[in-house]
């Protein structure tokens, strides 16, 4: 199908916070109770609509072990957005988000958007880890914030679409260099290119704060 | 694989998620796919999928999924090139079959058709059946049996995707010929079919008979029965059950190159494919290679190859030998000689190192004008080439492939022929961490047989022996170490050594699983 724009979109985190869950949800509209262990990285697509254009979601779903990290490590090539997922009932997933930020930043191109989300919203009376906690956590780090529920797919389809917007949004501030697929962009078939936007301008283009 | 392709596709060096939709090196053939390019059948990739495997820039190692699983718990793994070609070139089969006797046959006669097989060729669907679709797996005529292949194509995927759909038929039917032979326990293969029955059967009591006169010939002395009848006025070479399966898998690859020549005309199948095939039949491996892949055992840690790599320099006395026989075939540009380098113009007269087709070893002698021509082997190791084109000299297809800019064809000199090694399954104890690990030559360029088996050995060891992902998982370890990770924009394996740029497949298959079979 034809795209003006391909994304590349990483999902990151420890081990059962809901990323694969996440991303059925996104990609077939279906919950999964019981998720095999991913093991490695398992992949997803989905087109969406931003500004009237059609853009392709290619999510790359990573394996949340300690054990595969030296593996997922490479998927961050070329990612231009990252989920950044921990579970709201499980304060250790909250904890270890630092050393997952480190591992991103290192790891990915400067201007990769990463969307922090606290997932299984809907599991209020097991909460651990309050709302505010997850904005302060953003705002500090210069993530986008949100909280989720792969159950009840809660704010799903707006996690996938608002990181995809602030991507869109550095693509026409210029930001990035869609020429340069090292970004994690690829621009469609169909797209015209001679109005690309030059750019190798750095990053500083973070917007702070929950967008919703 | 080929020098000349690499340059052509130097320009997707680097480049980002390459798509795996754009179509193949088609040649410019009009020509419709026979098969269209995807990913081997049992990871059940969607196109979306088989896209993001395609990404050169992180080299995705993909897995078989959960809900897929393969039989015995087979572990599989791979990783595309780093940017050498758009398409992994890399195919792979895993398959469960049951071979039934032919239609029509007569269950009491040992007597087996053999008229020339089939008019037409296998598409797809033949004598073997998918073990889930079988409900005959009682019948004692119904032999069953499992296939893992590895196919690494160059030059265009075309003749491995076509071969991976393919060659596993071919088995099938040549060993659908010899069922009713292969389902009787210790029966030798009877010399000519269709005369009257005799006792082949290896049991003490009836040795094969022989008359007085064939005795007296000097065959092989077995007691005399008397009474037993057909005069051999012969010695016969006696011709065991595993023989007949070599034969068949032989005849296999043969026919699947033969069908890929024939279906040229029709289809689009572009370039060529290397294959290394294993079966498990009657509880022995048959571990069949034409090309480069590799295939070891390793048992209780200790290395057991079970295949040789085909290559210019492995086979050079073959080829020399050809060339001198048929010089035609080098199209006056070439010399069978080999030289230690290229031979100048001003050395001519002078004396230097050469080898012939008779030769292992070097020795001098006088260059002549002729010697100035290109060798027919030239350059070492990976960078050893047939005909200044092609790095592997067994495989199926490549069948229009020519010397770069010349009229001179590559495939007279390539074999279509496997080796075929048995190893007894049967005869040995096996553990849960005993496996026989397949992989295509970006395994084996950058590890060595040792560091494959410690590398699995010592992943193994460290695995719940319930995982039933535990193969997946060391074939995805294995895959890492070959490909490497990322570091300062490049690929590094262990000691800072340069990773694998070229396509990575790998089979784990555990043995244990056989030895509850059988």
């Amino acid at each position: 199908m034809a795209y003006a724009y391909l994304f590349k979109y990483i999902i990151i985190g420890d081990t059962g916070v809901g990323k694969s869950c996440l991303l059925l949800q996104f990609t077939d509209k279906r919950f999964q109770p019981v998720h095999d262990l991913t093991i490695g990285v398992e992949f997803g697509a989905r087109m969406i609509t931003i500004d009237g254009k059609q853009i392709k979601l290619q999510i790359w779903d990573t394996a949340g072990q300690e054990s595969f990290r030296s593996i997922t490590r490479s998927y961050y090539r070329g990612a231009a957005g990252a989920l950044l997922v921990y579970d709201i009932t499980r304060r250790d997933t909250f904890n270890h988000l630092t050393t997952w930020l480190e591992d991103a930043r290192q790891h990915s191109n400067s201007n990769m958007v990463i969307m922090l989300i606290g997932n299984k919203s809907d599991l209020e009376s097991r909460r651990e880890v309050k709302k505010e906690e997850g904005e302060a956590f953003a705002r500090e780090h210069g993530l986008i914030f949100m909280e989720t529920s792969a159950k009840t797919a809660s704010n799903v389809e707006e996690a996938f679409i608002n990181t995809a917007k602030e991507i869109y949004e550095k693509i026409q501030e210029g930001v990035f260099d869609i020429n340069n697929e090292a970004n994690g962009i690829k621009i469609g078939p169909q797209h015209p290119t001679t109005n690309s936007t030059l750019s190798g301008s750095q990053g500083g283009q973070h917007a702070g704060g929950g967008c919703c | 694989m080929l020098t000349r392709v690499k340059s052509a596709v130097a320009n997707f060096m680097g480049g980002m998620m390459a798509g795996g939709s754009n179509g193949d090196h088609s040649g410019g053939s009009d020509l419709p796919l026979k098969y269209p390019y995807s990913r081997p059948e049992f990871l059940g990739l969607s196109p979306d999928e088989v896209e993001c495997s395609a990404d050169h820039a992180s080299r995705p190692i993909v897995i078989v999924k959960e809900t897929k699983r393969l039989p015995w718990a087979t572990g599989y793994a791979e990783a595309i090139n780093a940017g050498k070609s758009a398409l992994n070139e890399d195919q792979a089969r895993c398959e469960v079959l049951v071979i039934k006797r032919k239609p029509g046959g007569n269950p009491t006669s040992s007597q087996i058709p053999m008229t020339r097989r089939r008019s037409s060729l296998p598409n797809g669907e033949g004598v073997a059946d998918k073990y889930k679709d079988s409900p005959y797996l009682d019948r004692t005529e119904d032999l069953m049996l499992n296939y893992w292949a590895l196919f690494d194509g160059h030059a265009g995927s075309g003749a491995a995707v076509m071969a991976s759909h393919l060659l596993h038929h071919h088995v099938a039917l040549h060993l659908q010929e010899v069922l009713e032979i292969l389902c009787t326990p210790n029966l030798l293969a009877p010399t000519c079919l269709g005369e009257e029955p005799i006792n082949h059967h290896l049991t003490p009591t009836s040795q094969r008979a022989l008359t007085r006169a064939a005795s007296l010939r000097g065959a092989a002395g077995a007691p005399c029965s008397p009474g037993s009848p057909p005069t051999r006025f012969f010695t016969e070479k006696k011709v065991s059950q595993e023989s007949l399966v070599i034969g068949a898998i032989e005849n296999a690859f043969k026919d699947m190159d033969m069908q890929i020549e024939k279906e040229k005309g029709v289809y689009n199948i572009s370039g060529g494919c290397t294959a290394l095939a294993v079966v498990c039949l009657l509880g022995k491996l048959y571990v069949a290679n034409a090309g480069d892949s590799r295939a070891i055992i390793i048992r209780a840690g200790e290395v057991i190859p079970v295949s040789a790599e085909f290559t210019p320099e492995s086979e050079r006395q073959r080829l020399q030998f050809l060339a001198y026989m048929q010089p035609q075939l080098l199209g006056n540009e070439f010399t069978h000689l080999e030289f230690p380098r290229r031979v100048q113009r001003k050395e001519v007269g002078k004396r230097m190192l050469y080898r012939d087709f008779t030769m292992s070893g070097w020795a001098y002698k006088t260059i002549e004008d002729d010697d100035l021509k290109f060798p027919l082997i030239y350059g070492e190791g990976k960078k050893a080439r047939v005909l200044a084109t092609i790095g592997v000299t067994r495989g199926l297809g490549d069948h229009s492939l020519k010397v770069h800019d010349s009229n001179i064809y590559i495939k007279p000199f390539l074999s279509c022929c496997p080796e075929v090694r048995v190893y007894p399954l049967g005869q040995y104890e096996h553990g849960a961490d005993d496996v026989l690990v397949l992989g295509s030559d970006g395994l084996w360029d950058v590890l060595s047989n040792q560091e494959a088996a410690e590398a699995v050995t010592s992943f193994l060891a460290n695995c719940n022996p319930d995982d039933r992902h535990r193969y997946t998982m060391a074939a995805q370890d294995l895959v890492m170490r070959a490909r490497g990770v990322l570091k300062d924009g490049g690929w590094k394996i262990s000691n800072d050594r340069l990773g694998s740029g070229d396509d990575i497949s790998v089979f784990i298959i555990p043995l244990t699983h056989a030895s509850k079979q059988n």
